[in-house]
């Protein structure tokens, strides 16, 4: 048997501090394509929100693109707290909503995370960073929407617009 | 930390003490800071930095003691193993812990399942308990 290896792995990394409630994360910078305010979020359609995604309520137009937002506060099971700032992911359809940014550090190491934790973080985190004495957890970006929720989801607005254009067209 | 058969690290939690086998302990720690961050694993609270190494915190007094346990303030550092690895876990305890040496008795009665045996001390009767199982226990409940 042997001890799990915690030492540093990977190259430096730029990484954005943001904070959900009383909690800092860190994301890969060059997994974020633009940090915005949170003006033009547009409410789902009723009929698109489920139990199952609670955690997406609104989504977001951004150059012909549609971005579904994650409430983070939901994604990370947290309670309510106030978001001023979107992360609009690159190579994603998400963008994730947040208390506020800080600021792009270099991180020199990510440590697995120690196997105790074997719930959804296993998931949410690419691993842990020593950030000023803090430990702070790096966000798995792909986490914040699967493949099956984006597809639900793009269906779900699909089928709603269709029937908007339905009625229109009968009206 | 020796590793011989009869050797246990007792710990209290409450006004209760319990033993774990020496082999799996690996330091006794001072109140050390606590961080969190959010995760749903049950019983872990969050972690501690220790030497460079990120150690998760495991409080098992619920399950040992109930929901009133008092505040833990030293922490047992143990060794938990899974599949492939081994990894440090943090035990928070109430109180300074104490290495002795005795012989492990069979448990008796209606014990749970994580006790493994019993030590017979001078004044007490401490339960012995596999760490895998008080933490399973839990987690698969």
């Amino acid at each position: 048997m042997k001890r799990v290896d915690k030492k540093p792995r990977g190259k430096h990394e730029a990484v954005i501090l943001f904070a959900v409630g009383e909690y800092r994360f860190a994301i890969a910078a060059n997994a974020v394509e633009e940090i915005r305010n949170t003006q033009g979020l547009q409410s789902l359609p009723p009929g698109a929100v489920t139990p199952r995604l609670a955690k997406f309520r609104q989504t977001l137009e951004r150059d012909h693109k549609r971005y579904f937002v994650v409430d983070s506060n939901l994604h990370f099971r947290l309670f309510p707290s106030k978001a001023t700032r979107l992360l609009v992911l690159r190579e994603s359809n998400a963008a994730v909503l947040v208390d506020h940014t800080d600021r792009i550090i270099e991180i020199g190491q990510l440590h697995a995370l120690p196997r105790a934790f074997q719930g959804e973080e296993r998931q949410w985190y690419r691993g842990l960073a020593m950030i000023e004495d803090r430990v702070v957890p790096v966000v798995n970006p792909a986490a914040f929407m699967s493949r099956s929720e984006f597809t639900v989801l793009q269906a779900a607005v699909a089928g709603t617009e269709t029937t908007k254009s339905k009625g229109a067209a009968t009206a | 930390m020796s590793a011989h058969p009869n050797s246990f690290v007792l710990f209290p939690i409450g006004k209760k003490r319990f033993a774990l086998p020496a082999g799996s302990v690996t330091e006794l720690a001072r109140p050390d800071r606590e961080q969190s961050f959010p995760h749903t694993s049950k019983l872990l609270t969050g972690v501690l930095v220790r030497r460079g190494h990120i150690i998760p915190v495991c409080d098992v007094a619920p399950v040992l003691v109930g929901p009133d346990a008092p505040v833990r303030k030293f922490f047992l550092i143990a060794t938990r193993k899974f599949a492939d690895a081994s990894e440090w876990t943090a035990i928070p305890v109430t109180g300074e812990c104490e290495l002795t040496n005795a012989e492990l008795l069979p448990p008796a009665g209606k014990l749970p399942r994580y006790v493994i045996g019993l030590l017979s001390l001078e004044n007490e009767i401490v339960e012995v308990v596999d760490l895998e199982r008080l933490i399973g226990s839990e987690v698969a409940a």
